[in-house]
């Protein structure tokens, strides 16, 4: 068998591009690290030793009422740092999440480009990238500075950190749409807002709707941190366990708080397979009756 | 009968360095069927859209119901080789796009619609036997009802020009001709000017008249010439 160069080359040129890749990140690494190997040798011993010696067992204190004020509640874990917590940060990435989807709907539509014009849709795709370029706790230690501290900080941080986010989500989900059912409502003299309305929004209901439960469990994974700035939420409790080095608590509300996510997890891909278009077998469910959407 | 459209030293294509055709002269009356033919790519879809005032002309005079501006709000009902409807909504929904074109946008957007429009799209619906279907979603219709339902939205509208892109393509012959049929019935009924598209040689015969967009020696561009029946 002859051995032919160029077809070997053509079909090795995928392991080559992976070889090149792990070949420069390890360069990078290596060059990053800049001879200092000692820390990193290090490092595990340092995490056991802190694992053992301060995460671990976890303080579960944090569930039960605290002292002051004096719990009124039925159970004692409705007065818990815990519990009062998550529900704030539930509370925070449930509001900020719905507002940020009314005012990012409308941003999106202008900023999509199938529908209007470059000299609209440009500026409003800078200002959703602007929104997105600052991360949620950098808006939250802004809004601490200009609101104060407290969860309506928090709900501004994430909102216009959603916005943002869930703007360019919403604006590639448009400009994804079929032109046919757009140039037929635009033959037939439909107004922009009509076409928004009739064509446009029905059309992308589904993935509007699956990308709206995804920013909630984003929200409420970010939600815990913007606490640590003051802005509310799970986090306070989490940064003032860390400030007086109580790091067994810290460990405590970290697993409250990973449960969480995870139930909010699993309820939102369950709910959002309803309203993904590719799947080829459902369920007759619950949110197709109440939205009734098939 | 007066024109409907009409176009003069007209040059179409998406930029001036790519025309795709010239068309010198073209009128086309009140009333009357006309079959567009020719290879694909050749310019048959950009002509329908110049004429729906989607797409620009790159030069030229094209009139459309004597005017340059843009047609009354529903004159023109526009049937894209895809349909163009929305598949997670109902066939009511869809039908419904084309009626508001005859109520206000206020009544459109708000959902209040007139009595009159909403029986027209019952009528429109009944009329192409689709009222079994009317709360199904358009994903799960088979192509022939699907394209009645695009002719049903169109009946709804009540335009005075209708311009069809292919939309008999992908269906098989027995069910195309009993589409076509309904389309031409209804269209000679109500003195509707149609333009269509077609694939299909016999078919677009059966037109009043049939244009044919055909590539000259020596030109990247086509010209339209009348097929002789």
């Amino acid at each position: 068998m002859n051995f032919d160069k160029e077809i070997f080359l053509k079909r090795k040129k995928y392991p080559i591009f992976l070889f090149l890749i792990i070949l420069t990140t390890g360069f990078v690494f290596v060059d990053l690290v800049d001879g200092d190997w000692k820390s990193l040798e290090n490092s595990l011993d340092n995490l056991s030793v802190f694992f053992y010696e301060s995460l671990w067992p976890p303080n579960w204190k944090v569930l039960e009422a605290r002292s002051y004020p004096v719990c009124d509640r039925n159970w004692d874990i409705l007065c818990s740092p815990a519990y009062i917590g998550i529900i704030e940060t539930l509370k925070i990435a449930f509001v900020s999440t719905g507002l940020g989807f009314i005012l990012s709907l409308p941003l999106a539509t202008l900023a999509s480009r199938n529908l209007n014009r470059d000299s609209i849709a440009i500026p409003f795709r800078l200002l959703l990238s602007v929104m997105r370029t600052l991360p949620s706790l950098i808006w939250a230690i802004f809004f601490v500075i200009l609101i104060g501290l407290g969860p309506i900080s928090g709900v501004m941080a994430m909102t216009f950190y959603t916005i943002g986010y869930l703007g360019k989500l919403q604006y590639e989900t448009i400009e994804g749409l079929s032109k046919d059912p757009l140039d037929a409502a635009k033959a037939m003299g439909l107004t922009n807002f009509e076409i928004i309305m009739r064509v446009v929004i029905p059309e992308s209901a589904n993935n509007l709707i699956s990308q709206l439960l995804f920013m909630f469990e984003y929200n409420v994974r970010h939600g815990s941190v913007i606490g640590i700035v003051g802005a509310g939420g799970i986090g306070y409790y989490i940064s003032t366990y860390l400030k007086f080095l109580q790091y067994d608590k810290v460990m405590a509300l970290l697993i409250v708080l990973f449960l969480v996510v995870v139930i909010i997890d699993f309820l939102s891909i369950k709910a959002r397979s309803y309203f993904v278009d590719d799947v080829s077998f459902k369920y007759p469910s619950f949110f197709q009756r109440i939205l009734r959407r098939k | 009968m007066s024109d409907i459209v009409s176009a003069v030293d007209l040059k179409i294509g998406y930029s001036p360095s790519t025309v795709l055709a010239n068309i010198d002269n073209l009128q086309i009356n009140e009333g009357e069927i006309i079959s567009i033919i020719g290879e694909s790519g050749i310019g048959k879809t950009t002509l329908l859209k110049n004429i729906a005032y989607l797409v620009k002309p790159i030069s030229g005079k094209l009139l459309v119901f004597n005017s340059t501006s843009y047609p009354q709000r529903g004159s023109v009902g526009y049937i894209p080789q895809k349909l163009g409807l929305i598949n997670h909504e109902t066939v009511y929904f869809n039908v419904l796009e084309g009626a508001v074109c005859n109520e206000s946008v206020f009544r459109s957007i708000t959902g209040f619609h007139e009595e009159k429009v909403v029986d027209t799209v019952k009528d429109s619906i009944t009329l192409m036997d689709l009222s079994h279907k009317i709360d199904e979603p358009i994903k799960y219709l088979s192509g022939g009802q699907q394209r009645r339902v695009a002719i049903a939205r169109t009946m709804a509208q009540g335009p005075k020009l209708i311009l069809a892109d292919e939309f008999l393509s992908e269906l098989d012959d027995k069910t195309a001709n009993s589409v076509w049929n309904i389309m031409q019935e209804y269209v000679k009924q109500n003195n509707i000017t149609l333009i269509i598209v077609e694939h299909n040689i016999q078919r677009a015969l059966l037109a009043d008249r049939c244009l044919k967009l055909e590539k000259v020696t020596d030109s990247s561009s086509s010209i339209l010439v009348e097929v002789d029946k």
